[in-house]
């Protein structure tokens, strides 16, 4: 199973007290694949009920941000690849 | 310096750590001037001044802490922070002439200055130890007496070298009868404050010392050619002035200007360094409301150390000349509810 890879980008790197900061997130893993899984029932006289989808993640990735100076970061947007955290300084 | 880790974990436990370091700036230092390099214990009392500017000619005999100014030790050793600024320039008499004095028992004669500066036409041209004067180590002596006396002052300030060099060479200067132009006169001083800057950095220095050259910042070129990544290299602080002069002028146009010329023009030495602004003020004629066009700055220095660039730290209001506060308690008032306020607290 491969590893995944992480790398964490602020908008600064001096911040004014009170100044809000962001934390852009870019990961990904080669295992990570999204995949939608389509269902159609058919009874035995062959009517077909509409394609239900059901999407899924194999191998989901879980994001975790710390910071040695206490601050909470909350997130702002997650695609998947890139998640975007903010916090104040 | 704060750190933020991000740890990514799939399915099976396989994790992927990446980092980012950031630190937080201090607040802007909010300052002051009084005109006459007067007391100004009584104006700054009571509201969050923590930055001071003083200007000392190499000529006198008193530059630390300066002539009966016991009250600059009292407000350097409570934490205000001193831009000192030493200039060449003589401020006029007495002894214009030569001097010999003693320093820690090394005995110094230092000729009389043979440079003009300022040199706007009608009005007196004022002296100055020459460029070439600093260069011949001539002016040795003055530097030995001015170590001497801040040696003994208990806290270490920043050196501001020069007032304005552009002021000071706007009109071109003229060393032992050779006329120099602008352009010639800051290559010159390019080179007599470096052999400044080598002479106290090869000594002994009181800790916390650090090291600016003085410009009022209102000419682009000239702006450039002193400051040189030779010379920044040495240096600590970029410094510039900012005054409201005209009705048009607001404070972010005026605090930005000479930055913007910096992040164009200056190498990566030169924008790492945090400025000092020695002197901003509004004039009144042109600006009544001395008051409101204060209450702008702190938005304004705050949006400027926002944006990329060298971050501004220090702030001196001049309430003198061209920022005269008048009416002055409405001024004063005017800087208390300013410093009070982001990026100052």
């Amino acid at each position: 199973m491969a590893a995944p890879t992480a790398t964490a980008a602020l908008n600064a790197s001096v911040f004014a007290p009170g100044d809000q900061m962001l934390l852009t997130v870019t990961y990904s893993d080669a295992d990570t694949k999204p995949l939608t899984v389509t269902i159609v029932v058919t009874d035995a006289q062959g009517n077909s009920s509409a394609p239900v989808k059901v999407t899924a993640v194999i191998d989901p990735l879980t994001v975790t941000v710390t910071d040695n100076s206490g601050r909470t970061w909350t997130r702002v947007s997650d695609n998947g690849s890139v998640a975007v955290y903010r916090s104040v300084a | 310096m704060a750190r933020v880790t991000v740890q990514v974990r799939d399915a099976a436990g396989n994790t992927a750590t990446a980092t980012a370091d950031y630190s937080l700036g201090q607040p802007v230092l909010g300052g002051y001037y009084l005109s006459g390099g007067a007391d100004p214990t009584a104006d700054m009392a009571g509201g969050n001044f923590r930055s001071l500017t003083q200007y000392r000619s190499f000529a006198d005999g008193y530059i630390f802490p300066g002539y009966n100014r016991p009250w600059l030790v009292s407000l350097g050793k409570a934490g205000v922070q001193m831009n000192m600024v030493l200039e060449l320039k003589h401020y006029g008499a007495p002894n214009s002439g030569q001097q010999s004095f003693a320093v820690d028992g090394t005995s110094y004669t230092v000729p009389a200055p043979t440079m003009t500066i300022q040199q706007r036409p009608g009005a007196t041209w004022p002296k100055a130890y020459g460029y070439g004067q600093v260069l011949k180590g001539q002016c040795d002596g003055l530097f030995a007496r001015a170590l001497s006396q801040y040696r003994t002052l208990g806290f270490g300030v920043n050196i501001q070298l020069a007032s304005e060099l552009d002021t000071d060479h706007e009109f071109g200067t003229t060393e032992d009868g050779k006329a120099y132009t602008w352009a010639e006169s800051d290559a010159r001083a390019v080179q007599a404050m470096t052999y400044i800057l080598t002479w106290f950095k090869a000594r002994t220095l009181p800790a916390g010392t650090t090291f600016s050259v003085g410009l009022g910042g209102f000419d682009r070129a000239c702006f450039q050619r002193t400051h040189p990544e030779s010379l920044m290299s040495r240096l600590d602080y970029l410094q510039w002035n900012a005054y409201g002069t005209n009705a048009s002028h607001t404070a972010l146009a005026r605090f930005r200007r000479t930055k913007d010329w910096a992040v164009a023009d200056l190498g990566p030495v030169a924008l790492s360094r945090p400025v000092i602004i020695a002197e901003w003020g509004v004039r009144s004629a042109e600006i009544p409301d001395q008051a409101a066009w204060i209450a702008t700055v702190p938005a304004a220095i705050a949006q400027l150390n926002a944006e990329r660039g060298p971050r501004i730290v220090r702030t001196n209001y001049f309430n003198s000349g061209w920022g005269t506060l008048t009416p002055k308690a409405v001024g004063l008032a005017a800087l208390r509810e300013a410093y009070a306020k982001r990026p100052y607290v």
